[in-house]
């Protein structure tokens, strides 16, 4: 596990990742229609345009030349930052590469929907909201989730690097559930419990009781003896707020 | 074709080998040709408990070296017809064993007898481990305390991992929970783990319960398997233990705490 490499002597580790992204479906090559029309977004939901990575999907455009250059300064001017260009024939890619962005294969079959309703009469753009981001993170992590049915054991070690975690049973004293999203404990969870191992700060605990020797979300943990007392053996879920591991009841 | 059973607990002096010399006589008691076989190398027990200790030649380690034939080492039971034991070396250790000499072993003994019961050593090393990989069933020997608990859930980690059943994927071994030392008396007074929450983090089949009691202390020194004892509570436990492992339904007993009658009260001094 990359939990156990030993970090002192290497300058970097490659891990996989999954991060919630944005992805720009461009409808029209015009830069000016798309400056026009990201004004007035930035109007509406300031707190979106935060330097918000931002994948530009040119797969239904039909252009074989796009100014590529001038769409990405129009998004830098409202503070999005696009990190690479999806779809789009030959020379969108190397144009994509000589910007210094990254290019992804076009999604033909795994299209994810309008992220938001478009208004008729607007229909030539498409952009996600922040909330909606997220939700578009959801399927990519249940792709890598892990269904693990049973009794955890003492000295047995689960684990999904890529998704959630969900067991069917208890986890015992001495074992240990891992997962690089969150786990969902559907018994008593005695062992030790690791959320968010690659970081992802919105991973979250699960159990419907509560007695675990370690609880860890991106990092942050809670031995036993630093679990309220009154929470043990009730139903809880373990999240992140303000970089403190919180423990709320579920009932 | 004979049924594997190991008696195992991860953690020492639980009462694997008692437990396993009881539940053999048991099974050769109701008409089952057993083979018990200790792999205990070095730490050689099963032969104290079952009586045999000054009849045993050659051993476990001399059948899988080539030194002696299976039928020369196997030691008939002076008590019972259908019971044979295999006794460990007491001069070896346990890098004597090899997969596939106690895989021989196990192949010429399936032909002949009905159960093989293998009185696994304590721990997780190499002897437990080759105790229980050829296993049919598992019978998990615990006692009333945490870290028999804890040790007895690790081996049922690896009993599900290590052994041939599971590295092959085939059906999983059957596993018994065998609860040993029980004393409801204790139980009650939260020294000792009570059943229930043994039985939850567990989480497998209850095959019998074996009260704490004087009579396995007195039937191990005399190397009398205290299945014999049938006026004892330990050999009854024993005895319902057997009948449940050949499928019969047997209702628990020597869980509760037994209140002493008023007659006994009044006459007992007034001591509980």
């Amino acid at each position: 596990m990359s939990l156990k490499v030993d970090r002192d002597g290497m300058a970097f580790t490659f891990k996989g990742g999954m991060l919630p992204m944005t992805v720009m479906e461009l409808t029209s090559a015009d830069p000016e229609r798309i400056r026009e029309q990201l004004a007035g977004k930035l109007s509406q939901s300031p707190a979106f345009f935060q330097h918000t990575p931002v994948v530009l999907s040119v797969e239904r455009l039909d252009e074989p030349h796009l100014a590529l250059e001038r769409i990405c300064a129009v998004c830098r001017a409202h503070k999005l930052l696009p990190v690479a260009v999806r779809g789009g024939p030959d020379p969108v890619k190397q144009s994509a590469w000589a910007l210094g962005l990254g290019w992804f294969p076009p999604q033909e079959a795994a299209r994810p929907r309008a992220l938001e309703s478009v208004p008729a009469g607007d229909a030539g753009e498409s952009l996600a909201e922040e909330e909606a981001a997220e939700a578009l993170a959801a399927p990519a992590v249940a792709a890598g989730g892990r269904i693990f049915r049973g009794t955890v054991r003492s000295g047995q070690q689960i684990t999904a690097p890529e998704g959630d975690l969900v067991v069917v049973g208890a986890v015992n004293a001495g074992a240990e559930v891992l997962a690089g999203g969150s786990v969902h404990v559907y018994g008593a969870l005695r062992g030790r419990a690791l959320a968010g191992i690659h970081g992802d700060s919105q991973a979250a605990i699960f159990c419907r009781e509560l007695r675990a020797e370690l609880l860890s979300v991106a990092g942050n943990y809670k031995r036993l003896e630093d679990i309220d007392p009154r929470l043990l053996g009730t139903a809880v879920q373990v999240r992140l707020s303000d970089d403190q591991l919180s423990i709320m009841s579920l009932d | 074709m004979a049924k594997i059973i190991v008696v195992t607990s991860g953690k020492g002096g639980v009462g694997k080998t008692t437990s396993a010399a009881a539940i053999a006589t048991g099974l050769a008691l109701r008409g089952q040709k057993t083979v018990v076989i200790d792999f205990d190398v070095g730490l050689r027990n099963l032969d104290l408990i079952m009586g045999c200790e000054r009849r045993v030649v050659y051993d476990l380690v001399n059948v899988i070296q080539g030194e002696a034939g299976l039928n020369q080492a196997l030691i008939r039971d002076k008590r019972v017809d259908n019971l044979h034991i295999l006794p460990a070396s007491q001069t070896r250790d346990k890098d004597a064993l090899t997969l596939e000499g106690v895989e021989t072993v196990l192949n010429t003994l399936n032909k002949d007898f009905d159960y093989i019961i293998c009185d696994s050593p304590a721990g997780i090393e190499r002897g437990a481990q080759l105790a229980m990989y050829f296993a049919d069933e598992a019978i998990v020997v615990t006692n009333p305390e945490v870290s028999s608990v804890r040790d007895s859930d690790r081996i049922l980690g690896l009993l599900s991992s290590k052994t041939r059943r599971g590295e092959r994927g085939d059906d999983p071994i059957k596993e018994h929970l065998l609860i040993t030392r029980y004393n409801p008396n204790r139980v009650d007074l939260g020294d000792m783990l009570n059943l229930e929450d043994i039985r939850e983090i567990l989480a497998i089949d209850l095959v019998g319960l074996i009260p704490e009691s004087e009579a396995v202390l007195r039937a191990s020194n005399q190397g009398v398997p205290v299945t014999h004892d049938d006026s004892s509570d330990a050999g009854q436990a024993y005895a319902d233990t057997v009948s449940r492992l050949l499928g019969e339904d047997v209702p628990l007993r020597f869980h509760e705490f037994q209140k002493k009658s008023l007659l006994s009260r009044m006459f007992g001094g007034g001591r509980r």
